[in-house]
């Protein structure tokens, strides 16, 4: 296995600088101008001129990659064009804190309520409380994450207001001593960790339903119900673990999840996240900090993918790498 | 074997949730805050009452003078650094006042000048005879926040900072007379002399009027000691932008970037004195509604660029909330490119455009637009219909005999019929077999200039124009605005309180790179040209009334309205001017009422 993690690597890093390369180029062919902010009225036409010097943009797009190309093999990806020239990674390093909070979170709840919701279903099979679920998880699967960010807002934080609108703390909440500081983040941190995983868990339930519905009928939950094992035993002990296995794949594909952010709520809600990062990077045609965002989310599909491939390896015997 | 491998499944599982867990919990305590450490009192309220809160779009980009070139930016650091002169803009005349501790540009009008001077480090100034050199006597009692005096040597050397290419400052523009400068190179040691610590004087290449003179040198100063020995091509991304040192009515506390800004109050300050509200926090909010949430439940005290249909819901949510109007300084149009822009692309030879070449036309897709059904139906009381880009509010130089045109569908077919405009078998006008057909592009993510191009285009279709409508991303919009691929498109300008239109309206495209019409009228030139060396600022209104009477007959584009900027405001704030100059333009004079918390 360790060998084919290592293969896996290896090819990973053609693969992830392909695709440096082609977003390079494609950022610089699109249109859109790094320097057009100043240019406008009442400000001297050199200005953008200077701007693009300073940014290396003047010189010819060859030129540029080979620069641009020598500075990341010494692993230096540059200086943001929009944030006051910080060191992308810098940038990056600030908005992570707030993205992995989130988002490792909402993952915990997703996949907690999606597999109890799921093994609800499945062994209540056709009832009303699977129907209902079921009902329940496809209306809430369906729903656009921004608007039912803003529905929650409007309801539990105006109409009823038990939580914030917006922002990771209160104002004033240095004061509160650091346990009550950290209360209070949590306080903030309910709303959009309840859109996010009420949305995701809806879909994992369905995966974890399907899957737990065919081990269900298999063999030897019948040989287990034969030989008088409580039900309890044949559904979390027997079924249950079996059914989690497609679930591995989804937990493989979460990772780069976990990095890149959810952009919606991070507007929404004023986090500053890597997903509000990657967005504004793109409207101000900031090359760097978008090539650093898909240097990063780039390695963490590929290492995604591997990492649930291995964990599939490692909990199915049947699977050889 | 199944055992085995749900023993396994289940394992993974725990092994991954506890993973996730402790990256959570990681990552929640270390974006626990680190300089929290003074405040050890009071609850949620009590800071509340101390705090304002000002929602803001987006982050501010340097909180320095030299480089920070967004509103929000300058809204801030205008707080933290001194300045040379205090400015305020006369409502009833529409002039600049520029004023130091011991004389004014003008006398102040009854009723204005609501702003001390006090704040100015300035105690005078003279311009010379030949208004080729103006002379600052400052103050010697103006002390950076770190105890050494602001003295004239701070002003050379920031405007050094200001000129200097490699920084890229944009407003090297104000430096734009000093002796060099028409050469391409300002030489500053001729330019701006340093005699002694409270004289400064600067020396221009040309004569220039006395407002000018005041406006272009009165950029705000940096700490010469503590930005010596900052290299320029470090100078954007030096430690130092993070901490800055001022003297104004507020300091800097705190600065988590993308999140918030919170400035305190300047107990050591002078100029003009300590701000009254102890602490204000410029919150990073990025979405609109969610602004206008906040600023129902309490949460923040100040959103500005309120959209006019959300005030009703608003007001009724919430009776501890006002909306306050500054303006008019914004104003939309619709472009029609005047000359054949694929010709002057290629050969740089100027053809009127088939569609819109003509004044005539121009007039007439100008009546066939129902501007006041536009304003009645998106801006209400906050819109004036748009004459010509001399705002209403510059009282002085608006010419208020042009009467605008009225909306009449009849006038607009009658005068494209003269043009040899015919209904053809479709409907739509044509000439020489060209259909009046084309395409009018905006920028995606205004709902005002939305709602405006759908009423534009049902009018146009009144009449016979077939215009579609097509939504850009801002940036692409601006590009192919400025390549010259648009014929038609619908956009607006912020104006600058000081009327230079040369840029927007002059002959020399190459020049005037905002001309995106290649509108072309030598007057125009010379009327501009006219009031600029004029020397005495109002003696140019009669130049300033004829290019609007031009402007009117010429109609290089539609203007549709003036917008009137509407904020809202919470009711606990109290002494609020808000000003043309700027939304919080003396935002160090506001008080908080402590009791009202409007979230009770």
């Amino acid at each position: 296995m360790l060998i084919y993690i290592i293969k896996r690597l290896f090819i990973a890093v053609p693969l992830i600088f392909g695709v440096l390369t082609l977003t390079f180029f494609i950022i610089r062919l699109a249109p859109g101008d790094p320097a057009a902010f100043f240019i406008q009225p009442g400000i001297s036409p050199n200005v953008a001129d200077q701007i693009r010097m300073q940014y290396g943009l003047n010189d010819p797009l060859p030129v540029q990659y080979f620069k641009w190309l020598a500075n990341v093999l010494q692993g230096d990806f540059g200086r943001s064009f929009s944030r006051a020239q910080q060191p992308v990674f810098d940038v990056i390093a600030e908005a992570l804190p707030v993205t992995v909070t989130i988002a490792g979170l909402t993952l915990v709840a997703n996949f907690t309520f999606g597999i109890l919701i799921g093994i609800i279903s499945a062994v209540r099979q056709n009832s009303f409380l699977d129907r209902f679920l079921t009902v329940t998880a496809l209306f809430f699967y369906s729903m656009p994450e921004f608007w039912f960010a803003l529905m929650m807002i409007i309801l539990l934080a105006l109409k009823f207001p038990v939580f914030p609108v917006s922002g990771l703390n209160e104002i004033g909440a240095e004061s509160y001593g650091p346990l009550g500081f950290l209360l209070d983040r949590v306080w903030h941190l309910v709303l959009p960790v309840s859109v996010l995983s009420i949305n995701g868990a809806a879909g994992i339930a369905r995966y974890v339903r399907g899957s737990m519905l065919e081990v269900i009928r298999q063999d030897y939950i019948r040989t287990a119900r034969a030989k008088g094992l409580p039900e309890k035993v044949v559904i979390f002990k027997h079924a249950l673990r079996n059914a989690l296995l497609p679930v591995i794949t989804l937990m493989g594909s979460s990772l780069p999840f976990i990095f890149s952010g959810a952009l919606f709520i991070e507007v929404i809600f004023a986090f500053p996240g890597m997903g509000r990062v990657t967005v504004e990077a793109i409207f101000a045609r900031d090359y760097p900090l978008i090539i650093a965002n898909t240097f990063i989310s780039g390695s963490l599909i590929v290492l995604g993918n591997l990492f649930a491939d291995v964990l599939y390896a490692v909990a199915d015997p049947r699977i050889k790498l | 074997m199944i055992e085995i491998c749900s023993d396994r499944v289940a394992a993974t599982f725990r092994l991954a949730g506890s993973f996730l867990i402790v990256l959570a919990v990681l990552a929640l305590s270390s974006c626990t805050r680190h300089n929290g450490s003074d405040a050890k009192s009071g609850k949620v309220n009590a800071a509340m009452d101390s705090t304002l809160v000002i929602a803001m779009l987006g982050d501010a980009d340097y909180l320095n003078p030299v480089i920070g070139a967004t509103v929000t930016s300058s809204n801030i650091f205008g707080l933290i650094y001194p300045s040379l002169l205090q400015s305020e803009f006369d409502t009833t005349t529409g002039l600049m006042n520029y004023m130091a501790l011991e004389k004014k540009l003008r006398t102040v009008t009854p009723g204005q000048g609501k702003k001390a001077p006090k704040g100015a480090i300035a105690k005078s100034w003279r311009l010379s005879d030949d208004q080729k050199s103006l002379t600052y006597i400052l103050r010697n009692d103006a002390f950076w926040d770190d105890g050494k005096p602001i003295v004239s040597a701070d002003f050379k050397f920031s405007y050094q900072l200001y000129g200097n290419p490699v920084i890229a400052s944009a407003r090297q523009q104000y430096l734009a007379e000093l002796i060099g400068a028409d050469k391409g190179k300002i030489d500053f040691d001729k330019a701006i002399e340093t005699p002694n610590d409270t004289t400064l004087v600067f020396r221009f290449y040309k004569p220039v009027p006395e407002h000018l003179a005041l406006f272009h040198t009165s950029l705000t100063p940096l700490p010469a000691h503590r930005w010596k020995d900052v290299k320029p091509d470090e100078f954007r991304h030096s430690p130092l932008n993070l901490d800055p040192l001022g003297a104004g009515p507020y300091k800097l506390k705190n600065w988590q970037q993308q999140q918030e800004i919170v400035l305190v109050s300047n107990r050591k300050s002078n100029l003009p004195k300590p701000g009254n509200i102890p602490a204000i926090t410029f919150k990073v909010v990025p979405d609109y509604t969610v602004r206008l949430t906040e600023l129902q439940t309490g949460a923040v005290d100040v959103v500005e660029n309120i959209k006019p249909e959300d005030f009703t819901a608003l007001l009724k949510a919430n009776h501890q909330l006002e909306i306050k109007t500054v303006g008019l300084r914004v104003y939309d149009y619709v472009g029609w490119a005047n000359i054949d822009q694929e010709e002057y692309k290629r050969s740089g030879m100027f053809k009127p455009h088939p569609l819109f070449g003509s004044a005539r036309v121009r007039l007439a897709l100008t009546s066939a637009i129902d501007r006041q059904a536009i304003i009645d139906g998106y801006l209400k009381q906050y819109g004036v219909i748009c004459n010509n880009d001399i705002s209403p509010s510059l009282k002085w130089a608006y010419n208020n005999r042009i009467a605008p045109h009225p909306y009449d569908p009849s006038k607009a077919s009658a005068l494209l019929k003269a043009e040899g405009w015919i209904p053809g078998s479709d409907g739509i006008l044509q000439k020489n077999g060209r259909r009046f057909s084309f395409v009018l592009y905006t920028n995606s993510g205004n709902a005002r200039r939305n709602y405006a191009s759908v009423i534009i285009q049902q009018n146009l279709r009144a009449i016979g124009i077939d215009c579609k409508l097509d939504v850009q991303e801002s940036n692409v919009f601006f590009e192919n605005l400025q390549a010259r691929k648009l014929d038609a498109w619908m956009a607006g300008w912020s104006i600058g309180l000081e009327i230079d239109p040369l840029d927007v309206w002059g002959s020399d495209l190459k020049k005037s790179r905002f001309n995106f019409a290649g509108y072309r009228n030598t007057r125009i030139d010379e009327l501009c040209e006219l009031a600029k060396q004029k020397m005495d600022q109002v003696g140019a209104k009669p130049y300033w009334l004829e290019y609007q009477e031009i402007l009117h007959r010429d109609q290089p584009i539609t203007f549709l309205y003036w917008i009137r900027e509407t904020q809202g405001f919470s009711k606990r704030i109290e002494g609020e001017e808000l000003n043309i100059s700027g939304t919080f333009y003396n935002v160090d004079d506001w008080r908080l009422r402590p009791s009202a918390n409007v979230a009770q």
